[in-house]
């Protein structure tokens, strides 16, 4: 196995097996837990695809959330009981773009992980288990959509975006859900779900070699799927409208502001924006930056406020939230403090400060299995170097973190999603 | 792991946990009081009060910037309900001084930093009248914003409806009118008194967590006595009692209060913990196999226990017309548990979940540290292993034993309004 060492003294062995799949273990000693992810390179961003027999197909928008829910059904039972009855539990999440499965367990760490490789690797489907599960689908988005955090990320993402599929939910609508067929859901299941297309990352107290030759020698053959190349909807740089609003059973309101951006960047270039992003926008929204504190002495923001970059291979923004009582006050001081952050340049100091900041970030976050293992595999699908994040973060300086906000906080490209409590609430 | 115990003083427990395995060194010191209406709401100030700013660093800027220069150190306050007790939590985490350069030297200004803002908030003799003010605020909006997470606002409407007039009916925040009726004085003494006679634990994990323990005992004032705190009440069940609400939801949010007259000094009470996980703790449990995956009714579907006070609540969200249905079969579940309709697998799988949770905190400085609020609160600590072996011999009889207690106090239901446009608050 090929060996990656990662600050803070550890190491990541990785092996590419023959059938594709790839093999990622970190290995954390006196840990009693052991934790595994095998994680498909599919989510929701990807309902248009061409395969070489079919051409092009668009499927409804929640399929791959749909097969998440539908792959821990077996003919004999559920897979929860399978790896209860081991001592273990068992979950699974999408995203936009990964399903991954997941399970954590203290005793018999082999046999769960050999029936993690089993179960993902089968798919039974009935029509009427097809049809029964739309019910509690359709419960899960509900319950989505009386949150409040959800319900303000969706109106931006529609506002920001014309065509790319990030604008939707990642679970679909009821409407799309209620439209999945059990042939669509099979044929998913087998153009994505090929070990080519699939990851790997177990950490824990173990032997690597151990843990990759019990998958070389277990892991389940699989007739080969076509290959399949994902179609992304051309989408305009415009935005589709820069301000909307919607009314929930809230206390006050709530504001989030979105830049678009071009999706451009690859590899380590992808993750030196996102480190760049990272510490500009803790200029904006940390709590160690000015406008943090002249934000909070206004009362415009209080501890909700938040900044993120989100950058990946096939859709990138900037998003800032926060809870307020005046949205529209709010709207303008950000804009002031943006545009002088922008004008006036970035403070080389402040910036080496955040950095010793992220250095320990990045350190104590080893101890979460949960998270490095997730990140790990985003890594890996996106083409982003883990193992690399420290020394990339060392380079990263003020002018560069300064070009990158003038760059992408483009006004132009930017909307603003409000929700405000309904007028006969409280 | 296991903590060692040092009495440092009438009143002031250390426990230290001295080890290599995580990269971060964690302290934790909680302070516990009675919960009571005026102490609760003024102690939840505090937290919202020390983050503003210290006597050495007097605004939020100087903080966050301090603890950037060490390394993304963070300093976390937060009022916590265990039982009847309310406590108050300071917590300090910092990346262990072996990974670090000069790590000894920056161990020791953390630390310092730590009990600087947690013991000296700034201010002269109060808390500085400005920041009292807008946190007072900030409080408020706290208490009214619990309405916009639907779980968490109907959990604690079924808690505040049930305990009426109990003290643990208090939110772990208080609640609004006390909030508003507060004076900076009185709050500040308050909090003064709870650093220097209330009983105070201290818990460090870490590679250093010895130097570390003996830098902090430098720090923490000793103190005299111990105030002594009264154990929870106990209520006896009347008729069960139905409470709904309406609101502008998609969806309807289901919380059932049970007593369980057992708690955690109580015989039984690892049974109640697995009778409770064979109801609706786990994704093999009973509630999700019925509710959710037989019937399709909701998403989620869970039970969980409050072992110091007694309760059991059930938590669903499930479309709105379907709210018979679904009462219906949760109420079989519990029936099922009490008679004992239980297999084997069941109850195997159920205590070796358990267990799992059980030694996996193992691998979390805070796992380790915070499952032993209960044993604080009790005066009666339990390790891991303690608790693992206590699990491991439960079996049927005494699950029903422990289960045949249990008893429906109140339903609580949060529905979506019958037209748009209706009042809310129709209890």
């Amino acid at each position: 196995m090929e060996q990656i060492s990662v600050p803070g003294g550890e190491t990541v062995f990785v092996e590419r097996l023959e059938n594709g799949l790839a093999v990622l273990v970190l290995p954390r000693k006196q840990f009693v837990r052991t934790y595994g992810v095998l994680s498909v390179n599919y989510g929701s961003l990807d309902s248009q695809f061409q395969t070489a027999g079919q051409g092009v197909v668009e499927v409804p928008p929640g399929i791959a959330h749909f097969l998440e829910h539908k792959l821990f059904e077996e003919p004999d039972g559920s897979v929860f009981d399978r790896f209860a009855a081991l001592g273990g539990s068992v979950n699974a999440f999408t995203s936009y773009s990964q399903t991954s499965y997941l399970f954590t367990t203290v005793e018999n760490w082999r046999e769960s992980l050999l029936y993690l490789l089993e179960f993902v690797n089968r798919l039974h489907l009935t029509e009427e288990n097809v049809e029964k599960e739309k019910g509690i689908i359709e419960q899960e988005l509900r319950m989505y959509a009386d949150h409040p955090d959800h319900r303000i990320l969706s109106t931006l993402l529609e506002n920001l975006y014309h065509q790319h599929p990030v604008r939707l939910d990642i679970g679909g609508t009821v409407e799309s859900v209620r439209r999945i067929t059990k042939g669509e859901l099979e044929s998913c299941y087998h153009i994505f779900y090929q070990p080519g297309n699939m990851a790997l990352v177990v950490v824990g107290d173990l032997d690597p070699e151990e843990t990759c030759a019990l998958v070389r020698a277990h892991y389940p053959r699989r007739e080969p799927g076509p290959s399949v190349e994902r179609l992304d909807p051309q989408e305009p740089s415009s935005i589709v409208k820069p301000w909307a609003e919607a009314e929930l059973p809230i206390s006050r309101p709530r504001y989030m502001l979105g830049f678009k951006h071009d999706p451009i960047w690859r590899g380590e270039e992808l993750l030196r924006m996102q480190i760049a992003m990272a510490l500009g926008l803790r200029l904006v929204a940390g709590r160690s930056s000015q406008a943090y504190a002249e934000l909070y002495e206004a009362q415009l923001i209080d501890d909700s406020y938040w900044a993120s970059f989100r950058g990946h291979p096939r859709f990138a923004h900037s998003l800032l939230s926060s809870e307020t009582d005046e949205p529209e006050a709010l709207h303008e001081r950000l804009r002031g403090i943006i545009n002088r952050l922008q004008a006036s340049g970035v403070d080389e100091g402040e910036v080496e400060r955040l950095k010793k900041g992220f250095f320990g970030m990045f350190l104590a976050a080893l101890d979460s299995f949960e998270y490095t293992a997730n990140r790990i595999t985003a890594q890996y699908f996106e083409g982003t170097p883990y193992h690399r994040y420290l020394e990339i973060l060392q380079g990263v300086t003020a002018q560069e973190v300064h070009r990158a906000l003038c760059e992408l906080l483009d006004w132009e490209r930017s909307s603003v999603s409000i929700l405000r409590p309904v007028k006969n609430h409280g | 792991m296991k903590f060692t115990q040092h009495e440092l003083g009438p009143g002031v427990r250390l426990h230290l946990c001295p080890t290599d395995k995580f990269k971060t060194l964690t302290c934790k010191v909680f302070i516990q009081q009675e919960l009571r209406p005026w102490e609760a709401a003024s102690t939840a100030l505090v937290p919202l009060l020390l983050r503003r700013g210290s006597q050495k660093l007097p605004t939020t800027l100087d903080l966050a910037r301090q603890m950037e220069e060490l390394y993304a150190a963070d300093f976390g306050s937060d009022v916590l309900k265990i039982g009847e007790r309310q406590i108050l939590e300071f917590q300090f985490q910092m990346i262990d001084p072996s990974y670090l350069p000069q790590g000894n030297m920056l161990m020791r200004r953390g630390l310092e930093t730590f009990w600087e803002i947690a013991s000296r908030p700034y201010g002269n003799g109060s808390f500085h009248e400005p920041y009292f003010e807008q946190e007072k605020h900030t409080l408020l909006q706290e208490l009214e914003g619990l309405v916009n997470d639907k779980r968490a606002y109907a959990l604690a409407r079924c808690t505040a409806l049930m305990c009426q007039g109990e003290p643990f009916g208090i939110y772990k925040y208080g609640d609004a009118d006390t909030v508003r009726s507060l004076a900076n004085q009185e709050v500040y003494g308050h909090y003064q008194k709870l650093l220097h006679s209330y009983p105070l634990d201290i818990f460090v994990v870490g590679s250093q967590a010895e130097q570390a323990a003996q830098l902090l005992a430098e720090l923490i004032p000793g103190r005299e006595g111990q105030i002594q705190l009264e154990p929870a009440q106990q209520v006896e069940v009347g008729q069960p009692r139905y409470f709904e609400e309406h609101m502008d939801v998609q969806q309807a949010v289901v919380v059932m209060g049970y007593r369980t007259n057992t708690s955690y000094l109580d015989e039984d009470y690892y049974a109640l913990l697995v009778g409770n996980g064979i109801l609706g703790g786990f994704a093999h449990s009973k509630l999700f196999i019925n509710v959710r995956e037989r019937a399709q009714l909701a998403y989620y579907v869970w039970s969980s226990l409050e072992g110091s006070k007694g309760l059991l609540t059930i938590s669903a969200g499930i479309g709105p017309e379907q709210q018979g249905q679904a009462l219906q079969i949760i109420e079989a579940q519990v029936r099922e548990v009490q008679e004992g309709r239980i297999s084997p697998e069941e109850l195997e799988q159920t205590k070796l979940g358990l267990i799992r949770s059980m030694n996996s905190m193992n691998d979390s400085p805070s796992g380790l540290i915070d499952r032993n609020l209960i044993g604080i609160v009790h005066d009666r600590m339990r390790t891991i292993e303690e608790v693992v072996e206590s699990i491991a011999v439960v079996d049927r009889k005494a699950v029903v034993r422990a289960m045949e207690k249990v008893q429906l106090d109140t339903t609580y239901i949060l529905r979506p309004s019958p037209q748009k446009g209706a009042d809310h608050g129709t209890d």
